[in-house]
């Protein structure tokens, strides 16, 4: 069995300048007397997802969910360990990225396309496609600063399934937006699943996970805590977030 | 590198579709729009050419002209490291969220300053020819000129926009020291003035060490590769003896090598650090 995305004991540590970050006075100031707090967002992490599986991936805020998909979508480079990516990523990370509001959508859909890494020639014939996706035909030709919050990001979400991954990461962006634009969310990434197209989703919303995923990974304080089924691992965690057993977890949420 | 270089050929529509958007972008919702980058030089050269000549009574012929020609790639070094600074801070939201060749941002700055610059050289041409300045062969190595300051300039962003991320100090130092480099450089004087104030013993050296300075050498090609030497006539008189020494095109060639090498060190530099921008901001 081919997999797609294969991460090997992978070790992610960013460093916290406490006070006056980014200036030379800090520096000269760190550099005398302090270290930086370190912050282990993830302490060993072994993943696996076959080639046309649907991962979720869920746990507490400050888990290390969002800086997992962050190396597998290459904007973090790993502190130790092995990431292998087989195939095009692309990352469902922020919809919109690089918009400008004083550009119109059509401007905007160039550029953003382009951040994503398609090329401009193919952006072309695809620009009827994403306006008429994003439900924006009247308001392409205005700049974006007119537009609502909703409109941006469908917008943004219309371009970014533009790219046609091997591997798409999503995450939590289907949690905004109007039931039928999340509606519209969904079948597109059914759309994907059934194209055989690995997807690797962080979600908070666990009926979600339970529909979307074949696997799912609860990731706790850097760490896999459990693995399986998207059924019994979003039971399990259900269980574990009753209130009450949050306390021993209380000092580490800051 | 090659693999670096070889990546952001891959996103070179990034990069054109980024300095699209600066160029859009920067006079938007302004009603004179690009002509403020026309104004911006006109103005300052104006003034300057004011307080030299009527109130410092420094009686140079054809100052404006002189002045012009060096106030240009100035200008274009001025504004592209200022800029610099925010190349890459200001793109933070994208940072954190995509995976794009980082260069790309303060590549894609330096090249919209670039155009900038050479549409007021254009308009620079239009004005030489308008008040009959003699078309010279040298002319024709103005592509070259512009090469060898984007490299150095280019070189210099990399260093600014990455250490930026780090130390937000760096692009006050930046206005400082470009504040003085203003005065450093041979733009509102002649090149043969600081020759002429040098001790005659050492005059040689030291003026050699001066053009090794890349932007020393640069400002000075552009004024005695695009202007006829400057001479006075006989009938004026000026406060002092100035004779226009011949250009040096070794110093030239010098400068070019200098300004690769910034360039790659530079992006050498920047590439070491650029996956830590993320981690930063």
């Amino acid at each position: 069995m081919e997999y797609s995305v294969e991460i090997q004991d992978v070790k992610k540590t960013f460093k916290l300048w406490h006070g006056q970050a980014g200036s030379l006075k800090s520096m000269m100031l760190t550099f005398c007397s302090r270290k930086p707090e370190e912050l282990q967002a993830l302490k060993g992490v072994n993943i696996s997802v076959r080639q046309g599986e649907t991962l979720a991936v869920i746990g507490k805020n400050g888990s290390g969910k969002s800086t997992m998909l962050g190396i597998i979508g290459r904007i973090y480079k790993p502190t130790s360990g092995n990431v292998i990516v087989r195939g095009r990523v692309s990352a469902l990370l922020e919809l919109g990225a690089g918009f400008h509001p004083e550009l119109t959508g059509i401007e905007n859909i160039y550029l953003n396309g382009t951040i994503l890494g398609i090329r401009t020639r193919d952006m072309k014939g695809k620009i009827d496609e994403i306006v008429q996706f994003a439900e924006l035909e009247k308001f392409i030709d205005a700049p974006i600063k007119t537009y609502s919050k909703g409109m941006v990001m469908r917008l943004g979400f219309s371009v970014a399934v533009q790219v046609d991954p091997d591997v798409l990461l999503v995450d939590e962006v289907l949690a905004v937006g109007d039931e039928s634009f999340q509606s519209k969310c969904y079948s597109k990434i059914e759309e994907f699943q059934k194209l055989g197209k690995t997807i690797i989703f962080v979600s908070h919303d666990l009926p979600a996970v339970r529909r979307v995923a074949s696997r799912t990974i609860w990731l706790d304080q850097g760490l896999v805590h459990m693995e399986g089924s998207a059924d019994s691992v979003v039971d399990a965690y259900t269980i574990d977030a009753v209130p009450g057993k949050e306390d021993k977890d209380a000092g580490e949420a800051n | 590198m090659l693999k670096e270089l070889s990546e952001l050929y891959k996103y070179r529509d990034l990069l054109t579709q980024l300095v699209v958007r600066d160029l859009k972008v920067r006079y938007k919702n302004s009603v004179l729009g690009f002509l403020w980058s026309l104004i911006n030089p006109l103005v300052q050269v104006a003034t300057i050419t004011l307080v030299v000549k009527y109130i410092m009574r420094v009686e140079i012929p054809n100052y404006s002209a002189y002045l012009l020609v060096a106030y240009l790639p100035w200008m274009f070094f001025q504004m592209s490291l200022m800029d610099a600074s925010q190349a890459v801070l200001k793109h933070h939201d994208m940072l954190k969220k995509v995976y794009f060749p980082r260069e790309v941002l303060p590549l894609s700055m330096v090249i919209a300053n670039l155009i900038h610059f050479l549409l007021a050289v254009a308009v620079f041409f239009v004005y030489l020819l308008v008040i009959g300045t003699p078309i010279v062969a040298t002319w024709l190595l103005l592509p070259v000129l512009i090469l060898i300051e984007f490299l150095l300039i280019t070189g210099l962003a990399f260093f600014i926009s990455c250490l930026n991320v780090f130390y937000e100090d760096i692009k006050y130092i930046v206005s400082v020291l470009l504040n003085i480099l203003f005065y450093l450089t041979p733009v509102i004087y002649l090149s043969e003035m600081i020759y002429t104030k040098l001790p005659a013993a050492t005059r040689n050296i030291f003026f050699s060490l001066y053009q090794l300075v890349p932007l020393n050498t640069i400002v000075i090609a552009f004024r005695k590769l695009l202007l006829p030497p400057y001479s006075v006539p006989p009938h004026v008189k000026t406060a002092f003896e100035l004779k226009d020494l011949p250009f040096n095109y070794e110093f030239l060639a010098i400068t070019g090598v200098i300004s690769l090498v910034i360039a790659i060190l530079g992006y050498a530099y920047f590439n070491a650090r650029k996956w830590s921008f993320a981690e930063q901001i």
